[in-house]
C-alpha cells in the first residue's frame, strides 16, 4: 500500500493553540505516513511529533480562509490546529482521518520505527515462553511445561508453552480445550510459594443447556486441586444470571457434582460496552468545562468508574485472601477469559507476590498475564474514549488494570519499583505505540505478523538505563508482606493523572520535588526516526 | 474458623487481615499489669475510674475500665493488652446524655452517650443496678464543662515545662515592622489601647497616617461592633492593603456616615493610586441585604462612589454548622459506601470550601495585580472575613510561613481574632448554642487543600493541622481559649496557661514536612475548582478503623534519608572544591570562598 495516496496535502502553515500544559506552537505542519508534524523551524525543542494512530477523533471546522482541526487522542490529550487556507484544513482532515484509521498491523507504524539505541530481536530473551516454569519449578516439581499448543492449533488465543499438572498428558489438555470456549483449557497462572497454593485462568466450560460434561477437563481440575491444596474455589467473574444466559449459547460454569472439591462464586465484574461507556462518561464528565461545579461529584459518582475500580479491587484481594490465608485453590474465569479474568488474576498476583512489584516483574507479568495470555489489545484499544461512532469491541480493561495498580501505589507508596509515569506510559503505549509490543491480539497473531522480529519491544527501551530512572519510583523499598488495600469508596481517588482537567493543577508536585535528585527527563522520549515517507 | 469455600459469601476486609496480624504478634507480649496507673500530664488529678462496656461501633462491645481525670478520659480494655483504647481531652466532648432508663431491656441499653466535637461519638453501656452511671455522669459533666460548674479550665491547672516558650513566637508590633510599618501613610494607633474602642479588637492597630483618632471613633459608631476598617498585611512591592471590618450599619433607612466615607478614600488614596477600593463582602447579596433590616447592610456604589463591591457567597456559620453534621451523618460511625460522592456532594461541605478558597484567591489576586487596595468584611467580620483575609495572606505571603513553621496560623489568626469561645464553646455545656461552628476546622480545610496542592510549599505537615484542630478543642493550653484579645488579656492567659506552640516547637521534627523546599519565592494560587478538592480523610473519617492509614509516615522518613544524603554530597563537593580552590589560590583569598560557592552548588546526581 502506498501512503502517499492517502496524504492529500503534506504541507501547510498551522498554529497550535496553548492547552493545559502546552505551549503555542505556529510553525509549518506536515503529514508523514505515520505522524503529524508541527515544527518551528531548526528543530525547535517545541516541536509537536503527533503518532497519527494515537489520534482518537478528528473535528474540523472552517471559518473564511482558515479552520480549526480539534485531534482527540487516544491517550486522552486534546490538540487545536489552526490552519490557514479553507482546502489545507479539509485536505489536511482527512489525510489524518485516513492515516489514523489505518488496520493493516504490518504496515503500522512499529514495523518502521528504527531507534539507534536498540537492537530488533534484543527483548527476545527478557521474557522467553518458560520464564514463568523455571520460577515455579525452583519451588515444586508438581507441574510441567507443555507445548501441546506450540503450533496454536489447540487454542489460538494461548502462547505456544503452558504451565499444567505434571500428571496431565497433552491428549487430556487438547480434550479440555474442546470443552472451553475458545479453547481456553485451565492452566496455572500463579503458585503461591508461601503455602503452596495455585491460581488457575480459563474461559468458560461449554456446558450448554443439556449441561455437557468432559471427564479430561474434570481429571484436569481434580490433578490440580490434588496438587495446589483439598479445597477449590472457582471464581465465575459473572452473575449467577448472566451464566444461565451463556448456557443457553452453549456456555457455561462448572457444576458442582462434576467437580468435587471445587466451589463457585460469582463476583460479577463490568466488561465490555458498560465498561466502556463508563470510560466515556468519565472523560466527558472530566473535560466538560461547562460543568456547574456543585455537580462534580454524582457525576463522577454516576459515571460509576471507580466502582469497577473497586469491584476489581474487591475480587483480586479476595482471591488473594483465600489463597494466602484460607490455603483455597482459585480457578478463575468469565466467559472469554480474556478481559475481567486477567484483570483479576494479574491484580491478585500483585497483591501477593512481592516479586511482581519490581520493575522487572511488573513487566514480565504485564507480559505473561496479558500480552501472552491473550488479552485482545487491538480490538479493546482500537479506540479510546473520544471515538465517535458505535464501538465494536473497544473497553479500557487495560487501564482499569493499570487504575487499580495506581491505587495500590497510592496506598502503598514505597513498595512498587515502578512510579505512576510508567502506568500512565503503559496506557499510552497500549493505545498507540511505536513499539510492538502491544500490537495484535494473540501471540499467535504476532507470530503470523512477526512482530517479535521486524519491531522493538517496549520493554528494551523502559530498560535503558535513561528510561528505567524515569519510570522508578525513587522511593521504593522491597516490602515482602501482601499488600491489603483499603477498598472502601473513600480510599480510592481519582487517577487525575490519565484525563486532562480543563483547568489543571498547578505542575507543583512532590513527583517535581523528587525528580530534583534525577537527571533532567527527556521531554519528547521517542522521536521517530523511521524513512517510511 | 472462617472458612471461605464454606462461606456463603466471603468478604473482603483489610482491616481485619491486618488486626489479626496485630492481635497475633500482640499476644507473645502479655505481661501488662491492668492496674498499672494512667498517663498523666503535670496538675492532671485523677478523679474516678469505673468498670464500663464500650460499644465500638467497629468492633462491637469491649469490656474495661475508664478514668476520668480533670484533663481527660482514659479507657483501658481487659480483653487485649492494646494499652488505651480511648485517650481523649474532656475538652473534646460536646454533650454527655444518659442512655436507657432503669427498666430498659436488651443488652447494654443502659449507659452514657457522649457526643465529641471531633467527628465522634462514644457510648458506654453500665450495669443497671444501683444507679451506677450517676456518679460517673455527675463527674463528667462537671469536669468536661468546668466552666458551666465555677471551675477553671484545665489549661490554667496544666504544669507542664517546655523548653520553647510558645507566648514569645508573636509580637504585633515585630510582626509589622517586618510589614516596613508604620511608614508614610499607615500608622500604629493605640486609639484600642485598653480596648475601650472596640473590645473585639487587638489593642494595636495599623490605620491611615492621615485618619486622627478621633475619626477612628466616629467611624467606629457606623460599623458592626465598633469594628472599623483596620490594616490586616501590606504589599510590599505595589502598597496596596488589606483591610478588615464589619458591616456599616446602614439599616432599612439607608444610613450614611460621612466620617467612613471619608475614612474609607482615605485607604483607597493610600497607595497612590486612583483606582477605585474592592470592597469584598463574604456574604451571599441576598444575606447582605437581609442584614439591612437588623441595622446593618454594605456599601453601596451610589453612597461609595470609589468603591466596587463584590459578594463572595459565603454561607454564614450556621449553614456550615449543619453541613458539617452532615459530613459526620455519612462518615461516622459507618461510610456511606454506596453513592458515596453523591453522599459527599449533598453535604455540600466541599462546595462551602470552595467558596472559602475562591473568595480568597478573589482577594489575593487583586491586591497583587496591582490596582486596588480591598476591604474585607461579612457581618461582624471575625469568621467569613478571619478565614479569608488569613487565606489571602497564605497565598500571598509565602515568606510569613517559611518565617517559622509554628506561628504561622496563630500569626494571621490572633491578627484577625476569631471568637473561639464562641465558636467551640470551650468548658460550656451548652452544646445547642446555635453561636457554635466549625469556622476554624473550616479554614484548616483550606490550609490543608492548598498543602496539597503544593505539597512542596509548607513547611508544616498534616499532623501540624490536625495537631492544632485537636488543641483547639482540647483545653490543654490557653491558646485559642477566649474570644479576643481583651479577654484573654483579662484572664492574664500569657501568664497563666501555657501557649500550644511551646509545645510544637520542642518538637519542630514532628510537624515538619521534608520535602518542604525554601525556593519557592511566589504566590501560591490553589485551584478551587471542585475537580481539585479532596475530603480530608485523614482529619474527618479517622476514627473510622476500616480507613487505613495511607502510609504518609515511610515515604517522609525515606525522603529524609535521601536529603541526608543530598546534604552529604554537597558538602563533599564543598570540601573537595576547597582543597582544589586551596591549591589554586592564595590563602587570603580562599578564606572567602565557601560562602561564595554556595548558591552554585546543584543538587543533580
Amino acid at each position: 500500500m502506498e501512503f502517499s495516496e492517502l496524504i492529500r496535502t503534506g504541507r501547510a502553515e498551522a498554529l497550535l493553540l496553548p492547552g493545559p500544559g502546552q505551549s503555542t506552537v505556529r510553525g509549518t505542519l506536515c503529514i508523514t505516513s505515520h505522524h503529524l508534524l508541527l515544527s518551528a523551524g531548526h528543530g525547535s525543542p517545541s516541536d509537536l511529533w503527533l503518532l497519527l494512530h494515537n489520534v482518537d477523533a478528528v473535528e474540523k471546522r472552517v471559518a473564511g480562509n482558515s479552520g480549526t482541526i480539534t485531534l482527540k487522542c487516544k491517550d486522552l490529550q486534546v490538540l487545536q490546529l489552526e490552519i490557514e487556507g479553507l482546502g489545507e484544513t479539509l485536505d489536511i482532515a482527512s489525510s489524518i482521518e485516513a492515516l489514523s484509521s489505518l488496520e493493516s498491523v504490518t504496515t503500522s507504524y512499529p514495523f518502521f520505527f528504527r531507534p539507534q539505541s536498540l537492537r530488533l530481536g534484543d527483548a527476545e530473551d527478557l521474557y522467553p515462553p518458560d520464564h514463568f516454569y523455571q520460577q515455579v519449578a525452583l519451588e515444586t516439581d508438581a507441574w510441567r511445561l507443555s507445548t501441546v499448543n506450540r503450533d496454536f492449533q489447540v487454542c489460538a488465543s494461548y502462547p505456544p508453552a503452558l504451565v499444567v499438572p505434571r500428571g496431565i498428558g497433552d491428549e487430556v489438555l487438547a480434550r479440555s480445550a474442546h470443552f472451553r470456549q475458545g479453547g481456553r483449557f485451565p492452566v496455572l497462572s500463579y503458585y503461591h510459594s508461601t503455602n503452596g497454593t495455585v491460581m488457575l485462568r480459563s474461559s468458560q466450560p461449554l456446558q450448554g443447556a443439556n449441561r455437557r460434561r468432559c471427564a479430561e477437563d474434570e481429571e484436569l481440575l481434580r490433578a490440580a486441586l490434588a496438587l495446589g491444596g483439598q479445597r477449590g474455589l472457582v471464581l465465575d467473574t459473572r452473575s449467577a444470571q448472566a451464566v444461565k444466559q451463556a448456557r443457553i449459547t452453549g456456555g457455561g460454569t462448572e457444576a458442582k457434582a462434576a467437580y468435587p472439591g471445587w466451589k463457585r462464586l460469582h463476583r460479577p465484574l463490568e466488561r465490555g460496552r458498560p465498561l466502556q461507556d463508563s470510560f466515556v462518561r468519565l472523560v466527558e464528565a472530566c473535560t466538560d468545562p461547562s460543568l456547574s461545579m456543585d455537580r462534580w461529584l454524582s457525576r463522577l459518582d454516576g459515571c460509576r468508574w471507580l466502582t469497577h475500580v473497586k469491584e476489581a479491587l474487591t475480587t483480586a484481594c479476595l482471591v488473594a485472601q483465600g489463597m494466602d490465608r484460607e490455603g483455597v485453590c482459585f480457578l478463575v474465569h468469565g466467559a472469554e477469559g480474556t478481559d475481567a479474568t486477567l484483570l483479576v488474576t494479574s491484580l491478585a498476583q500483585l497483591i501477593l507476590d512481592p516479586k511482581c512489584r519490581t520493575m522487572h516483574g511488573f513487566q514480565s507479568l504485564l507480559e505473561r498475564e496479558w500480552i501472552q495470555a491473550g488479552h485482545p489489545f487491538q480490538q479493546r484499544c482500537a479506540h479510546s474514549a473520544y471515538a465517535q461512532g458505535r464501538p465494536k469491541h473497544e473497553a479500557p480493561t487495560f487501564l482499569l488494570f493499570l487504575d487499580c495498580v495506581w491505587q495500590l501505589s497510592r496506598q502503598f507508596p514505597l513498595s512498587l519499583e515502578f512510579g505512576e509515569g510508567m502506568l500512565l506510559a503503559l496506557f499510552e503505549h497500549a493505545y498507540a505505540s511505536p513499539f510492538g509490543t502491544f500490537l495484535c491480539n494473540s501471540e499467535k497473531e504476532r507470530y503470523l505478523c512477526e512482530v517479535k522480529t521486524k519491531t522493538h519491544s517496549l520493554w528494551s527501551s523502559l530498560n535503558q538505563s535513561k528510561e528505567r530512572q524515569r519510570f522508578c519510583n525513587p522511593i521504593y523499598s522491597p516490602n515482602p508482606l501482601a499488600l491489603w488495600p483499603s477498598v472502601e469508596p473513600q480510599s480510592l481517588q481519582l487517577w487525575a493523572g490519565k484525563v486532562s482537567f480543563p483547568v489543571p493543577l498547578p505542575a507543583l508536585s512532590i513527583g517535581s520535588a523528587l525528580t530534583g535528585f534525577l537527571p533532567t527527563p527527556n521531554s519528547r522520549p521517542f522521536p521517530p526516526m523511521d524513512s517510511s515517507t | 474458623s472462617s472458612s471461605m469455600a464454606s462461606a456463603a459469601t466471603p468478604k473482603y476486609n483489610s482491616r481485619s487481615l491486618e488486626n489479626d496480624s496485630i492481635r497475633r504478634s500482640s499476644r507473645d507480649g502479655f505481661t501488662r499489669d491492668l492496674c498499672e496507673e494512667i498517663p498523666r500530664l503535670p496538675g492532671e488529678t485523677r478523679i474516678t475510674d469505673k468498670e464500663v462496656i464500650y460499644i465500638c461501633p467497629f468492633n462491637g462491645p469491649i469490656k474495661g475500665r475508664v478514668y476520668i481525670t480533670n484533663y481527660r478520659l482514659y479507657l483501658r480494655s481487659f480483653e487485649t493488652d492494646s494499652g488505651a483504647l480511648l485517650d481523649i481531652p474532656l475538652g473534646v466532648i460536646a454533650r454527655v446524655e444518659k442512655m436507657g432508663g432503669a427498666s430498659s431491656r436488651g443488652e447494654n441499653s443502659y449507659g452514657l452517650d457522649i457526643t465529641c466535637k471531633d467527628m465522634r461519638n462514644l457510648r458506654f453501656a453500665l450495669k443497671q443496678e444501683g444507679h451506677s452511671r450517676r456518679d460517673i455522669f455527675e463527674v463528667l459533666t462537671k469536669y468536661a464543662f468546668p466552666r458551666s460548674h465555677g471551675l477553671p479550665l484545665f489549661a490554667f491547672l496544666n504544669e507542664e515545662k517546655f523548653p520553647e516558650n510558645g507566648w514569645m513566637v508573636y509580637n504585633p508590633i515585630e510582626e509589622y515592622r517586618r510589614q516596613g510599618l508604620p511608614n508614610d501613610q499607615w500608622r500604629v494607633s493605640f486609639v484600642n489601647k485598653r480596648f475601650e474602642m472596640c473590645e473585639t479588637y487587638p489593642s494595636i492597630l495599623v490605620v491611615p497616617y492621615h485618619s486622627t483618632d478621633d475619626d477612628l471613633r466616629k467611624v467606629a459608631t457606623f460599623r458592626s461592633r465598633n469594628r472599623i476598617p483596620v490594616l490586616s498585611w501590606i504589599h510590599p512591592e505595589n502598597k496596596n492593603v488589606i483591610m478588615r471590618c464589619s458591616q456599616p450599619l446602614v439599616g432599612m433607612g439607608g444610613k450614611r456616615n460621612k466620617d467612613d466615607e471619608k475614612y474609607l478614600d482615605i485607604i483607597r488614596e493610600a497607595n497612590g493610586q486612583i483606582s477605585k477600593l474592592a470592597i469584598f463582602d463574604a456574604r451571599p447579596s441576598v444575606n447582605a441585604v437581609a442584614n439591612k433590616a437588623t441595622g446593618g447592610g454594605y456599601e453601596s456604589d451610589d453612597v461609595y462612589h470609589n468603591a466596587e463591591i463584590f459578594f463572595l457567597d459565603i454561607h454564614n456559620i450556621h449553614v456550615m454548622r449543619e453541613s458539617l453534621r452532615k459530613l459526620k451523618d455519612i462518615v461516622y460511625p459507618n461510610v456511606e459506601e454506596s453513592h458515596w460522592l453523591s453522599s459527599l456532594e449533598s453535604t455540600h461541605w466541599l462546595e462551602h470550601v470552595k467558596f472559602v478558597l475562591t473568595g480568597a484567591i478573589q482577594v489575593a489576586d487583586k491586591v497583587a495585580s496591582g490596582r486596588s487596595s480591598v476591604l474585607v468584611h461579612c457581618s461582624d467580620g471575625w469568621d467569613r472575613t478571619a478565614q479569608l483575609t488569613s487565606l489571602a495572606m497564605l497565598i500571598l505571603v509565602y515568606c510569613l510561613i517559611t518565617a517559622c513553621v509554628n506561628c504561622t496560623v496563630f500569626k494571621l489568626e490572633s491578627n484577625t481574632s476569631p471568637c473561639f469561645f464562641q465558636r467551640i464553646g470551650h468548658g460550656e455545656k451548652n452544646h445547642a448554642d446555635t453561636d457554635r461552628s466549625p469556622i476554624f476546622l473550616q479554614f484548616m480545610d483550606c490550609v490543608w487543600q492548598m498543602s496539597k496542592q503544593f505539597p512542596t510549599a509548607f513547611e508544616f505537615n498534616e499532623q501540624f493541622l490536625i495537631t492544632i484542630l485537636d488543641n483547639l478543642y482540647s483545653c490543654r493550653f490557653g491558646t485559642f481559649l477566649f474570644n479576643s484579645e481583651y479577654a484573654r488579656e483579662k484572664e492574664k492567659v500569657m501568664m497563666k496557661t501555657l501557649s500550644l506552640w511551646s509545645m510544637i516547637n520542642s518538637d519542630k521534627g514532628k510537624y515538619t514536612n521534608p520535602f518542604y523546599t525554601k525556593e519557592l519565592n511566589r504566590a501560591l494560587y490553589p485551584v478551587a475548582s471542585m475537580r481539585h478538592l479532596e475530603l480530608w480523610v485523614n482529619y474527618y473519617i479517622r476514627w473510622n478503623t476500616r480507613m487505613r492509614q495511607q502510609q504518609p509516615d515511610p515515604v517522609e522518613q525515606r525522603y529524609m534519608e535521601l536529603l541526608a544524603l543530598r546534604d552529604e554530597y554537597v558538602k563533599r563537593l564543598e570540601e573537595m572544591k576547597m582543597t582544589n580552590s586551596a591549591k589554586l589560590t592564595s590563602p587570603s583569598a580562599s578564606s572567602s570562598a565557601p560562602s561564595q560557592m554556595m548558591p552554585h552548588v546543584q543538587t543533580h546526581f
